[in-house]
């Protein structure tokens, strides 16, 4: 998805690097003697709390939900921050059975996987024929789809369930997976199109003198060349067309079967205030989060750099 | 992309053409898209009859007996197994051929606008809830299928009698719409819902209290709750505001008499700042400053029900519905109970016990579905005794037979508002203004919580609501309605 | 780059341009054009030319919405970059040196993958998440323990003067771990010998930061302002489903986005809410313009 359509779709753009503007006048000038240590101890000591401090500010939320979801309505909203009485996995297995977290789990994998694998290849084609080949409309393409940047999702909404209804996709996964590259294409694109303009020009040529079609070029020697930039695109198109919410919300409305966990958890959400099942929504929030916390844990060192090899190199 | 019936015969030149029609939107200028496409809902095809069969004493509306039939349930107080267990199976026991799919949501416009701007509506739809869609835009645009048939065919149990004759007076009224031509019946509104304040008998009877019967007693009442440390009064602000202007204007009625509602249906100049509205904002805008929980603000309406079914709040202002609502977390001797507003002075246009009541939950067939005589006849066992009772039986609330709440043993909430009704008689108000037009209702609901949260005074909540029915007043779009 | 070009460039481009102009341009192609009607989402519209532009005009929920994207594209980028400036500066050279080499604070890795974890959190569960978390009653994550000390709960959505701030820290909550890491690795590319010259001279650890760390960092800086400013301009799921009263009180915390939603959605006036859309695609049109006009580098190759 693009930037906006989700707060946390943040992204750098592939950049020089930081020491590529390494500047003398950055120095200090000074010649000031050493301070005493405890200036250094004291910043050190407020530093680490403030650490402390943000580490549980992001993980109690989380930790809360986890005990709850273990809890009793009645125990979620007297005392917050007691445990619960007894581990009641019933919760659970509700919010597994009768909630369907689980299905929607799988649906969102399905759906974000081949849709992350279309935007990565199509986005990769595009970007690097308009980053790397001189032809007539190439600003125009390009330019059509940065602009995409800045489409609010909202205004296509309506019109956008006609396009895909008379092309009877409606309510298919065939259907949110080609509306998921295709809104993922601007940013995409745009990020890609930096990245491939910054790798060498010289290998490609010697490619090309040795007879290799551009086909070939691009996924023999481009494409691997190019994988930083990769994986941290798709990093980021995971990131945003796993909590895409309202594509999903008006093109499967009538398929309640195939939805993905977003629509789950907001449909789980509404449910709760209905029927007040407050520990069902806990559990199905934790049933969403854990399989999160565990994959970014195994593969936090790739996401981590993969995020930033396209924006520091 | 016209939209066609669909029937089989045309499937194939349905998918061809809409295959063009997408090929073409690569191709054709912008200019072209909108009367195209998007819009296509109604200039080409106009009205459609959808499936016809043959009429019979079995069949009085002719439905065609294995045309499919989509069933839209709003998932909230009243859930959706009434559905699932009572009214579909009556249905397919009749048309066994037909299909019946069945969807539920919390989010009806969410899930429908779409799909009515599509011109492929469900055949029948429960349009309720916190985002139901606007009633009045659907009238004007002919989504709603003409109910005069349904009510002036006979009854299931009774071929005698027209089914309008089998339901409580002014059920087929309050459905009625006039866009200019008359009034029509286009909405079925089907649970009788009776409004007011609620409490625990228990709570008041181990405490020795008696709900209110004047003003004074009243504000005594709310400081002795107060005094054993419970909220007195209290309704959810973050969604459910418009509980409150549901107490402020039938208090207003009580004060001035059901024209003061009727003017503000009606859109009449003032209707707003008379003086019965302004007194009753007064007065409960007291009751905000003295009496609520600021943090109820920020509260839903089942977290304030479930502070309620806790001994922690007072009275609580809701519909019936309220009891089966929280039926998972109420204590089983909690025992609901109704009262209604107190006299503000002895000189309301009112007596004591005026309420206000009225057939809620709306369900509608839509014209341009594929099978709209098959959402009629839906409505036609819903309106049967088997469906009546069985609906009453799984949800615990009286619908508009009377016949299908016969005997039955309430459970003590709806037993007492069913008493109040009764009591009541003649001194019953309503009001429309709500399902008419969504903006008023979502301004009012702002302008609710400013008051009762003491962000406002009464006379700018006054003034606030008049400046925006007046604004509706001269808005063109919007359809406008009378009663 | 000779032969054949042109076919692989429209081989590789038919796909990827087909797609964007059937799912994207298309509807935004018809959406400007129903910003011109009267539509209400069902039958036939009328072309009422700019009439719903004029309108808007005189909205005042519509300039209420616009002022609270200028508070956000301020203070988002602002308070989420100053944060994960200084988180990134001590992890990475907060710390003692050693033999020269810069290290961050003790436990700094752990920070790093703790911080970035609501990042890969949807944000609808995010939104509910806070829910619990602001909770205006002893029931709060916040105020449960507020009430325990015997202290007076915050209402943190409902004070109009709170509410918007309120929801400004959940997505800074959620953005400042990214840009932790982000601005680590822009540190961390930062010659080490620098910071020893530095050092040498007698710099502490705040001049460290403010005359070395911050002028290295300035690209990584703009790029990081541009795209905070974009994510200023959605905050819908956010507002949605935490403020009271979609998007209240009395619209202190509404959005753009929220407003067609409730025009389109919930009044059925389809033209109004499209031209409201309109106006913000050219309002994000226009920042990112600006922006990246500000910001704009040379391509540069190795």
């Amino acid at each position: 998805m693009n930037p906006h359509t989700t707060t946390q779709v943040t992204a750098p753009a592939p950049s020089a690097g930081a020491a590529g503007g390494l500047a003398a006048g950055a120095l200090p000038d000074g010649r000031r003697r050493r301070r005493g240590r405890s200036e250094v101890s004291v910043l050190t000591g407020l530093g680490q709390a403030a650490l402390i401090i943000w580490a549980i500010l992001v993980i109690a939320p989380i930790l809360w939900t986890f005990l709850a979801s273990f809890k009793n309505t009645t125990e979620i909203f007297s005392s917050p921050w007691t445990m619960p009485d007894h581990l009641r996995w019933e919760n659970w297995s509700r919010a597994w059975t009768k909630a369907h977290v689980g299905r929607y789990f799988l649906n969102s994998v399905l759906v974000v996987s081949l849709s992350t694998f279309g935007t990565m290849l199509l986005g990769s084609m595009a970007a690097y024929v308009l980053a790397r080949y001189r032809f007539w409309g190439n600003r125009f393409i390009y330019y059509m789809f940065v602009s995409g940047l800045a489409f609010p999702v909202f205004l296509a909404l309506v019109p956008l369930f006609f396009v895909v209804r008379n092309l009877h996709l409606l309510d298919s996964y065939t259907g949110l997976v080609l509306v998921y590259i295709a809104y993922s294409l601007p940013f995409t694109i745009f990020f890609l199109a930096a990245f491939f303009k910054t790798l060498p020009s010289s290998v490609a040529e010697a490619g090309l003198i040795d007879g290799a079609s551009h086909t070939r070029l691009f996924f023999q020697v481009m494409l691997p060349m190019a994988k930083p930039g990769l994986v941290s695109v798709a990093i980021f198109n995971v990131i945003g067309q796993w909590a895409q919410y309202q594509l999903p919300l008006v093109l499967l409305s009538n398929a309640k079967d195939k939805w993905v966990l977003t629509q789950g958890i907001a449909d789980i959400s509404v449910n709760a205030g209905y029927e007040a099942d407050w520990s069902g929504l806990f559990a199905a929030l934790t049933i969403a989060i854990l399989p999160m916390i565990v994959v970014y844990a195994i593969f936090q060192r790739q996401i981590q750099s993969g995020l930033t090899s396209g924006a520091v190199k | 992309m016209s939209v066609t019936p669909d029937r089989p015969s045309d499937l194939t030149r349905r998918t061809l053409l809409g295959r063009t029609a997408a090929a073409g939107l690569l191709v054709t200028p912008a200019a072209g898209l909108l009367s195209a496409c998007a819009t296509s809902g109604s200039d080409d095809t106009g009205k459609k009859d959808g499936a016809e069969g043959t009429k019979s004493d079995q069949n009085p509306l002719g439905v065609k007996e294995d045309a499919a039939l989509e069933v839209i349930i709003f998932n909230g107080g009243y859930g959706e197994k009434y559905a699932t267990d009572v009214h579909e199976p009556l249905y397919k026991k009749e048309f066994p051929k037909a299909e019946i799919k069945h969807q539920s949501t919390q989010a009806i416009s969410t899930v429908l606008q779409p799909r009515f701007a599509a011109g492929n509506p469900p055949e029948f739809v429960n349009n309720s809830g916190e985002k139901l869609m606007d009633f009045g835009a659907l009238v004007k645009d002919g989504q709603l299928q003409d109910l005069t048939e349904l009510w002036d065919a006979p009854s299931v149990d009774d071929p005698s009698k027209k089914v309008r004759d089998t339901v409580v007076p002014g059920t087929v009224e309050q459905g009625m719409y006039d866009t200019g031509d008359g009034a029509k019946p286009y909405v079925l509104y089907y649970v009788s819902t009776v409004y007011g304040l609620w409490y625990s008998g228990k709570l008041f009877q181990s405490n020795g209290w008696q709900p209110a019967k004047t003003w004074d007693e009243f504000m005594g009442l709310l400081d002795k709750i107060k005094g054993k440390g419970i909220t007195p009064y209290g309704y959810a602000g973050a969604n459910a505001a418009y509980y409150q202007w549901n107490v402020i204007l039938t208090h207003a009625a009580k004060i001035g008499g059901a024209d003061v509602l009727k003017n503000i249906d009606n859109l009449t100049p003032g209707a707003w700042t008379a003086d019965p509205v302004l007194k009753a904002a007064t007065a409960w805008a007291e009751v905000g400053a003295k009496y609520l929980d600021k943090s109820f603000e920020g509260l839903k309406h089942t977290d304030v029900q479930l502070q309620q079914d806790q001994y922690k709040v007072g009275f609580y202002p809701s519909g019936d519905w309220l009891e089966n609502e929280q039926k998972q977390n109420t204590p089983p001797d909690f025992q609901y109970q109704l009262t209604t507003m107190p006299d503000l002075t002895s000189a309301d246009a009112m007596p004591f016990g005026a309420l206000r009541a009225a057939a809620g939950e709306g369900y509608f067939v839509s014209a341009r579905s594929n099978n709209p005589r098959g959402g009629m006849e839906y409505m036609r066992q819903m309106l049967s005794t088997a469906g009546a009772k069985g609906f009453t039986e799984t949800v615990k609330a009286a619908t508009v037979v009377p016949a299908g709440s016969e005997g039955y043993a309430f459970p003590p909430g709806v037993a007492s508002s069913q008493a109040a009704l009764k009591a009541a008689g003649a001194n019953v108000v309503n009001l429309m203004f709500d399902n008419w037009y969504k903006e008023l209702d979502t301004e009012c609901r702002t302008a609710t919580n400013e008051l009762m949260f003491g962000r406002v005074k009464a006379e700018q909540f006054c003034e606030r609501m008049q400046k925006r029915a007046d604004a509706l007043t001269k808005d063109d779009s919007v359809a406008k309605f009378q009663r | 780059m000779r032969h054949g070009k042109y076919p692989f460039v429209v081989g590789f481009l038919a796909a990827p341009v087909t797609l964007y102009a059937v799912f994207v341009i298309a509807p935004y192609a018809q959406a400007f054009q129903i910003s011109m009607t009267d539509w209400r989402g069902f039958s036939a519209p009328n072309y009422i030319g700019f009439e719903n532009f004029r309108r808007l005009f005189h909205d005042h929920r519509f300039w209420q919405a616009i002022e609270h994207h200028g508070i956000l594209l301020l203070a988002l980028p602002l308070i989420t970059i100053a944060i994960a400036l200084f988180f990134a500066f001590l992890l990475n050279v907060g710390g003692r040196s050693r033999g020269g080499q810069r290290r961050g604070v003790w436990g700094s890795n752990f920070y790093r993958v703790v911080f970035f974890f609501p990042q890969v959190l949807a944000v609808a569960i995010v939104a509910v998440l806070f829910q619990t978390v602001y909770r205006p009653n002893s029931s709060g994550l916040i105020n449960g323990v507020l009430m325990k000390l015997g202290l007076d709960p915050v209402l943190f959505l409902v004070r109009p003067s709170l509410a918007l701030w309120s929801i400004i820290a959940v997505l800074v909550w959620q953005a400042v771990g990214f840009y932790v890491v982000l601005f680590s690795a822009g540190m961390s590319a930062i010659p080490p010998d620098i910071y020893e010259a530095a050092e040498m001279d007698g710099a502490t650890r705040v001049t460290l930061f403010f005359r070395v760390t911050l002028p290295l960092l300035w690209d990584t800086l703009q790029v990081a302002w541009v795209y905070l400013g974009i994510a200023a301009f959605d905050a819908f799921a956010i507002v949605s489903v935490l403020s009271v009263d979609n998007g209240g009180p009395d619209g202190a915390t509404t959005v753009l986005a929220l407003e067609i939603y409730r025009n389109a959605f919930v009044y059925s006036k389809y033209g109004y809410a499209s031209a409201m859309g309109v106006a913000l695609f050219f309002l994000t049109l226009t920042f990112a313009a600006l922006t990246l006009r500000l910001s704009r580098r040379e391509s540069v190759e190795y």
